[in-house]
């Protein structure tokens, strides 16, 4: 590291190169240039001097000149030129120092004020490297540790699922806002088997790294134990105990665990220190779930958790959520508040179970308005419809237009064995038509044959559809809504089957589904 | 599709009988045309013996329309409940003339 500096003496006169290369060559290694050209030569050659010691008076190119050329330049601007001028030559100091240089010695030189001035600029020099070598390097480390946090929120989030299982009896949605240092809340949303759904929400106590690692350690021990065991109160004790083992950080977590049978609407809870979850009942009354069944979970081991059994009603909603919903600030630091969520949910339509969780958060984030948000905010919410599927029908075609009519009288059909009214048939007769018609007249680029599904779903009081090809992918529910007021001759012909569908069909949904594309609809019977 | 057709009070009355939709659409639009060139310009179409009309049936009876606008008359009758939802979503209500009978819309 300490190599030897190397010092270049700029003089015309090479006595007097010869007498500085004298005084310092012990110490350091010596280059001489005897011009202006020469020594900005040697400055920017690839064995770089680490001082210049430049005399002013040179014909050609005086000193000023070369110390302001060396200064212009990026690869010499920082080496610390000091200038060496004799007694009788006129002294313009601020003209010196203006070039850039950083020091002056005159002639005759002492050899004592020579070695000192030289030492004091090269060690000035080698600091001034040191500590720009430090700070970039804090500036990485930090840089580094911002890394490791984004991937470990990264990681949190991925953690907790995005799409949720799929019934005709239940309906669920969940979201997680982080807050911007981690926060350790989680959901978990998962079958067991085909009549058992399972469902939680968890806080971790503390932030950071140790408690994400926390977090996803308690989602998983869930999982896992749930997959064979339908007591949450025994799940619950086997994770705690799982939990307490190891936990050298002393960190906690307040868990609520449901098992719903999706047939029966029975539900078994154990709540571990957790806030009460609601029932949202049909006539939008609050029902709070305000049964406690042990201790936070992750502080004491052997701790035997209880359960509770309630069934749900057809049309309830079990909405699950953590304190940062109702612990969300405002500007002036008040509370969301327990009141403020129980209008919310009183007032607001359950059943879209995805649009009632992003209205929401949407109001959390309006409250808060600039504040920022301290803590995780999760938010489950389950519809249960309690419906079943009591007949079916899976109707494959060719992507012919004469086959249109197939689908539609084996729907006929289908509506007859099942005793759908009129009305529901010859709307969804319609829906079939325009859109399957959209489906093979645009759909395609080949010429080949391509198979359209039809799938019916009879539930008691609704009806769904599902129509799924592998055309190109298009969603026919997006688009320029048709203008049903203009007058006959500004009526545009086109648009006006998917105006229809949408207001005919009591829902339309479309989804890319690997390479196909799937449309849902439901009628009410 | 069949199109049963018959004169009265110096309408063309026109049947449809079936559905109105993507198969039997261009066939009976054939046929309307073929009265129109034939100069029949006032109609009355009956959708009594009709179960459902698509987007396609619309279609048609839009494009008569048209084609009438100025140089004759086009009368609807006898929609059922369903066809009727789909003419008020559609907006046909206010640009077509609706009767809920073949009488009325004679008269």
């Amino acid at each position: 590291m300490n190599a030897i500096k190397k010092i270049l003496v700029v003089d015309d006169e090479p006595l007097n190169i010869s007498i500085l290369v004298e005084l310092l060559k012990d110490k350091y290694k010596m280059m001489a240039a005897k011009s202006g050209a020469q020594a900005l030569k040697a400055a920017r050659s690839s064995s770089k001097p680490d001082l210049i010691l430049l005399d002013i008076m040179m014909p050609d190119m005086d000193g000023y000149e070369v110390c302001r050329l060396l200064k212009e330049d990026e690869s010499t601007k920082d080496i610390p030129v000091i200038f060496v001028s004799a007694m009788n030559e006129s002294l313009d100091e601020t003209k010196g120092f203006d070039v850039g240089a950083i020091d002056y010695i005159t002639k005759p030189i002492s050899p004592k004020t020579l070695e000192a001035r030289v030492n004091t600029h090269l060690s000035l020099t080698q600091q001034s490297l040191e500590l720009r070598e430090a700070h970039a390097l804090i500036q990485q480390q930090q840089q580094r540790m911002q890394d490791e946090l984004n991937v470990a929120r990264d990681i949190q989030l991925s953690m907790v699922p995005r799409t949720f299982p799929q019934d005709e009896a239940i309906d669920v949605y969940a979201t997680l806002k982080p807050a911007r240092e981690i926060g350790g809340d989680f959901y978990d949303a998962f079958m067991i088997d085909n009549e058992s759904l399972c469902l939680c929400v968890g806080d971790v106590s503390g932030k950071g790294a140790p408690a994400a690692l926390f977090m996803a350690m308690t989602k998983t021990l869930i999982k896992s134990y749930a997959s064979s065991d339908f007591s949450t109160a025994s799940i619950m004790t086997r994770v705690n105990d799982e939990l307490c083992e190891g936990n050298d950080e002393n960190l906690f977590v307040t868990v609520f665990l449901a098992i719903l049978n999706i047939h029966t609407g029975e539900l078994c809870f154990t709540n571990a220190g957790h806030n009460y979850p609601y029932i949202i009942k049909a006539d939008k009354s609050l029902l709070t779930l305000n049964q406690k069944h042990g201790p936070i979970a992750a502080a004491m081991d052997n701790m035997v958790y209880k359960e509770d059994l309630i069934t749900l009603d057809k049309f309830d909603t079990l909405f699950l959520f953590t304190d940062g919903v109702t612990e969300a600030m405002n500007n002036e630091e008040e509370l969301y508040g327990e009141k403020r969520l129980e209008n919310f949910l009183s007032e607001h339509d359950c059943k879209d179970v995805k649009r009632n969780v992003d209205l929401l958060m949407n109001d959390i984030s309006t409250y808060e308005n600039s504040a920022s948000q301290t803590d995780d905010i999760t938010v489950l919410s389950c519809f249960y419809s309690g419906q079943s599927i009591l007949a079916s029908l899976n109707i494959s075609i060719e992507n012919r237009l004469e086959n249109i009519g197939l689908a539609v009288e084996g729907f006929d059909a289908f509506c007859e064995e099942n005793r759908i009214d009129n009305g529901p048939n010859q709307k969804v007769n319609l829906a079939l038509d325009d859109l399957i018609n959209n489906i093979i007249s645009y759909g395609y680029k080949d010429n080949d044959v391509h198979m359209i599904d039809i799938s019916f779903k009879r539930l008691e009081n609704e009806l769904i559809i599902i129509i799924e090809d592998d055309a190109m992918p298009f969603n026919p529910f997006e688009g320029e809504k048709n203008n049903i007021d203009l007058s006959i001759e500004e009526r545009e012909i086109g648009g006006l089957g998917i105006h229809l569908v949408k207001n005919l069909m009591d829902s339309c949904q479309y989804q890319r589904k690997a390479n196909k594309n799937m449309v849902v609809l439901t009628i009410q019977l | 599709m069949l199109l049963t057709n018959s004169e009265k009070n110096g309408y063309m009355v026109i049947e449809f009988e079936g559905s109105l939709d993507t198969a039997t659409s261009p066939a009976a639009e054939k046929e309307i045309n073929a009265f129109i060139d034939e100069g029949v310009s006032k109609f009355v179409f009956n959708f009594d013996k009709t179960k459902y009309m698509s987007s396609s049936g619309l279609r048609v009876l839009l494009a008569t329309a048209k084609k009438l606008k100025g140089k004759g008359e086009l009368k609807i009758s006898n929609l059922n409940a369903v066809i009727e939802e789909v003419f008020d979503v559609s907006g046909f209500s206010s640009i077509l003339n609706v009767y809920k009978t073949e009488e009325e819309a004679l008269s």
